[in-house]
């Protein structure tokens, strides 16, 4: 345990730290742009030399391990300063000056360094003709990565991950000196599960991701901190929103689980969080649906479902814990209904830890180990079928999505014998042939827990008030009696949270233990009961506030 | 001084390991191989022999550093990627005597007790890569390579790795790289390719002139090696003098000989009697000399002492017709060419000063271009980069940017300004615009 002083404060960090870690703990910010906390170091970009003192050169931080008794000079250092200013104007000699139109700005590395430590006097020597390359502008080097070169600081940091992380080594040099350029080996399409990655650890707008590219000012945007609903590892994403739509995934710093990367199919469904196609509840009579509101919705359901002799529910492993934990409290134990809860393989996904090991999941659903672990009845596609054929007076569909049956011509068959209720959220066949449809909101506007198939409990926030104006609570909590005032933000509508419709339901059919007021009081009561949650505490699952800064966010700066 | 290393220079059938034997080859081999490693490397570091490439590091200690308990292999490199500017020594050697650089190599193996050597050499040498080839399987038919060689014990291999013509992989780490098969970037230091070299084990790279001594030293003895030259500067020297000289070529002088007994007696001084303006003393990555350091020793402590460095050996020279503006961008030119690309401030940097000596070549120079040069050069050297490709066209640009700064200021006062660039003004080939379109 090293002992050193950076800048006048004292640190003391674990042997092995290099200069910009053990700064970071002191509080000192050194600035760097090639290196990356889970790539290896290279020293490429020198914009993070400091002075230490008993040397007679500068030294870079990423390549220096901190020693006992060492004392280093960052911002306090007049050579230091000289050096990065020198290093700053090498690197800008050939950037071009096009940040209004660049997708990148506002989280630039290059900016953010340019504009926080470049002092104002500084003006560049540089009078020469800049460094191009023609048709390298725009360049789509894959299905999802924009490149362009002459924005490129040659930090190397995409070739490292492609070679590192995804291990496809599919980015490389070409060329040589002031002409080396990033291009794909061989020439052949960025073709990578985690291509999107590469555009992240990008510091500058070199590469940039297909999708989002002039959606949305980065600035703009702010970042909740979630879960990736795409498969069963879990990773830690960012929802990034702007006025109640959602633009983007990025991933969220978690050593243990993804480090900061992100698979190309969970950052993609960011998109499919927008679609909303039911806004209202409503019911069927005489073959049409009929808007109709949320007391009228809950109090018929409720009189169903106390008519009905038998009940059987089809959850969903894309449930949070408590929602699954209310459903099995309230339609199980309570009405003595059954439950299943259907899961399907989804496309082999696979993720590396900030370990560098690889954690597969050919599991499509974000929570199955919950299921688990609440000891639902875990059922494949002929499970569901045989469960559907069974005979119930009253069937609840809690995720249409929750597996591909339920969209067939047979499920759909099945769902039109009796009563059924179906929550829905985007277009689904199902909405064609249930008695009641109520809407729920995306995972963007839910608040709750996963299970991860590594058996981590990992709680999501709330981005923002589903659509029609659910006002959140001090605690974060959707506060279920806001007046349905159509929000300027978003598409009119009445969509609920499940867990908020189930404590609703559980205080009309008179289950007043599950009449709860938020996700937080399911949990605690969750953790109360199953001894598969005991010890948590939903403070503890994270610090879950949102990201301060761009910096933060992508955890590279 | 008698020939040591060009000693076989004009002998008929040089190359052929018989006339190598006949001339004592291969005595040293078989003398290191009657002793513990660890002796033959005392015996360098008693001979005071300093690395010929350019930094002049002391041979034995380097081979020292290697790990004495390191339980897998270790490798030995013989640098023959000669693409300094201005050196043609190595070739000359392996062009007249191969057997030396391959007793060499078996020599330093030994010493370190690697079982594998590698020479790399640059790709541009085809014909020096087929003689070296020739004279490894003719060493190894006799016996003096292969398995157990002369009942010792020791095995050793030696392949001929042939680079693909890049400046940059003459620094040893960008070497070791490109040996690896992969792109030649040099890397970060330390951990030194001692300890960490190639394919991650303890490495040792030498020069080709370095290890072309090295066999001398073992037969004739470290005392007889320190007697040439002077104390801490030992040994003979290839110089290759080229440029506005009567006599250009490869001299074998003892170290601390003048650079103007160099130029003046041995290359029978300036061509047509002009006057001696500048030199590099090492290739062009030493920072240049003017006619007034003539009298400088030609040996590693003394051209460290003048403020240049000893390099390859590679005096060029030039003469008061030479335009100092011209020979900087001739050098910048070079180095930018051959700048990996990796660190910032050489890959953007030797490309600004090329730009710049281009613009004040085309009579276009600014006021403030000598100081922004001097400026890029400082922000390039002295640690500001992974290897030493920052300092080796920063030292010598900035050096004759001091030293000449009068030619310079002279480009400046006679520069006309840059024609401003106007936009191409297309006709409009569109509808012709009007009311009712």
């Amino acid at each position: 345990m090293p002992k050193l002083t950076i800048d006048g404060r004292t640190v003391e960090v674990a042997s092995g730290t290099n200069l910009i870690e053990a700064a970071r703990a002191a509080g000192v910010e050194i600035p760097y742009f090639c290196y990356h906390p889970y790539l290896t170091v290279v020293g490429q970009c020198r914009i993070c030399m400091v002075e230490i003192e008993g040397q007679p050169r500068l030294a870079i931080a990423c390549a220096t391990p901190a020693a006992e008794g060492m004392v280093v000079k960052s911002e306090t250092s007049e050579r230091t300063r000289e050096a990065r200013e020198a290093v700053m104007e090498f690197l800008l000699a050939n950037h071009p000056l096009d940040c209004p139109v660049c997708d990148q700005a506002g989280e630039c590395l290059l900016q953010d360094h340019s504009m926080e430590e470049q002092r104002a006097t500084f003006t560049t020597h540089m009078a020469e003709t800049r460094r191009t390359f023609p048709g390298y502008e725009r360049r789509l080097i894959g299905p999802h990565v924009v490149q362009n070169q002459n924005r490129c600081i040659h930090c190397s940091r995409c070739i490292r991950f492609t070679q590192e992380i995804s291990e496809t080594a599919a980015l490389t040099y070409k060329s040589r000196g002031n002409s080396a350029f990033i291009d794909t080996f061989d020439g052949k399409p960025f073709q990578d599960p985690m291509s999107g990655c590469a555009a992240d650890v990008c510091p500058v707008g070199a590469l940039t991701v297909r999708e989002f590219r002039f959606h949305k000012r980065a600035w703009k945007l702010r970042s909740t901190p979630s879960v990736c609903p795409g498969c069963s590892i879990g990773c830690n994403i960012f929802i990034e929103h702007h006025e109640r739509t959602v633009y983007r995934f990025t991933p969220r710093e978690n050593p243990a689980v993804n480090a900061t990367w992100l698979c190309d199919h969970g950052r993609f469904l960011a998109e499919s969080l927008n679609a909303q196609a039911y806004l209202h509840p409503q019911r069927r009579a005489e073959g049409h649906l009929v808007r109709s509101g949320w007391g009228e919705a809950i109090s018929a359901v409720a009189r169903a479902l106390k008519a009905a002799r038998s009940l059987r529910v089809v959850a969903s492993a894309n449930l949070s814990n408590e929602e699954l934990f209310l459903a099995r409290e309230l339609f199980g134990r309570h009405l003595k209904g059954e439950l299943a809860v259907p899961l399907f393989a989804g496309e082999p996904r696979r993720m590396k830890n900030g370990k560098r090991e690889w954690a597969a999941s050919t599991d499509a659903h974000p929570n199955s180990a919950g299921a688990r672990r609440l000891g639902l009845p875990v059922v494949d596609a002929a499970g569901l079928s045989r469960f559907l054929y069974g005979a119930a007076d009253v069937t609840i569909v809690l995720d249409p999505t929750a597996h591909p049956f339920l969209a067939s011509q047979e499920a759909l068959q099945l769902l039109r014998v009796g009563p059924s209720i179906a929550f829905v959220r985007s277009q689904h066949p199902v909405a064609d042939v249930a008695g009641w449809l109520l809407p729920t909101p995306s995972l963007a506007s839910n608040e709750g827990t996963f299970t991860s198939s590594l058996g981590v409990v990992q709680r999501f926030a709330p981005a923002f008030a589903p659509p029609g104006g659910v006002r959140r609570t001090a605690t974060g909590a959707m506060s279920p009696e806001c007046p349905t005032i159509a929000s300027p933000w978003g598409p009119p509508g009445e969509a609920r949270p499940l867990w908020l419709v189930l404590t609703a339901l559980a205080r009309e059919l008179g289950a007043h233990a599950l009449d709860l007021a938020s996700p937080a009081e399911a949990f605690h009561l969750m953790v109360k009961a199953e001894k598969g949650f005991a010890g948590l505490e939903w403070e503890a699952l994270g610090g879950l506030k949102e990201a301060e800064s761009h910096r933060e966010r992508r955890n590279v700066g | 001084m008698e020939a040591v290393l060009l000693r076989a220079r004009g002998v008929a059938d040089s190359r052929a390991i018989t006339t190598y034997l006949a001339a004592g080859g291969y005595e040293g081999w078989k003398k290191a191989l009657s002793m513990t490693p660890e002796a033959v490397t005392q015996v360098v570091i008693d001979s005071e022999l300093r690395g010929r490439g350019g930094a002049g590091f002391p041979t034995g200690r380097k081979w020292s550093f290697v790990p004495k308990d390191h339980p897998g292999p270790r490798y030995l490199i013989c640098n023959a990627d000669e693409s300094e500017p201005g050196t043609f020594k190595d070739r000359e050697i392996i062009e007249y005597d191969p057997h030396q650089v391959v007793e060499g190599v078996a020599i330093a193996s030994y010493a370190i007790k690697a079982a594998t050597a590698y020479i790399y050499i640059r790709g541009e040498f085809v014909r020096w890569a087929n003689i070296l080839e020739e004279a490894i399987a003719e060493a190894r038919a006799r016996g003096f390579l292969g398995r157990n060689i002369l009942g010792s014990g020791a095995d050793l291999d030696i392949w001929v790795h042939r680079g693909a013509g890049a400046y940059i992989c003459g620094e040893e780490t960008a070497l070791i790289e490109s040996i690896e098969g992969k792109r030649g970037f040099p890397r970060l230091k330390p951990p030194f390719p001692a300890v960490v070299g190639v394919f991650g084990k303890p490495t040792v790279v030498n020069n080709v002139e370095t290890l072309a001594c090295v066999p001398h030293i073992m037969t004739r003895g470290a005392a007889w090696f320190a007697s040439i030259g002077r104390p801490r500067n030992t040994g003979p020297k290839l110089f290759c003098v080229s440029g506005h000289v009567n006599r250009p070529g490869v001299y074998e002088l003892p170290l601390g000989v003048t650079f103007r007994e160099i130029i003046y007696e041995h290359c029978g001084g300036i061509r047509g009697g002009r006057k001696l303006k500048a030199f590099f003393p090492g290739g062009t990555s030493a920072p240049i000399m003017t006619g007034g350091e003539v009298d400088v020793q030609a040996d590693f402590d003394a051209c460290a002492q003048a403020g240049t460095m000893l390099g390859s050996g590679g005096i060029i020279v030039l003469d008061e017709t030479a335009d100092m503006v011209d020979v900087a961008d001739n050098v910048a030119h070079f180095y930018a060419h051959e700048s990996c690309g990796q660190c910032t401030p050489c890959r953007e940097g030797s490309d600004w000063c090329m730009d710049i000596l281009d613009r004040m070549l085309a009579g276009h120079a600014r006021p403030g271009d000598p100081d922004t040069l001097l400026r890029i050069c400082r922000f390039s050297s002295a640690g500001m980069t992974i290897c030493p490709l920052g300092d080796a066209y920063a030292l010598p640009i900035s050096s004759i940017v001091n030293k000449f700064r009068p030619e310079f200021e002279a480009r400046i006062v006679a520069a006309a300004p840059l024609a401003q660039k106007k936009l191409p003004v297309l006709p409009w080939a569109g509808p012709r615009p009007g009311f009712g379109v």
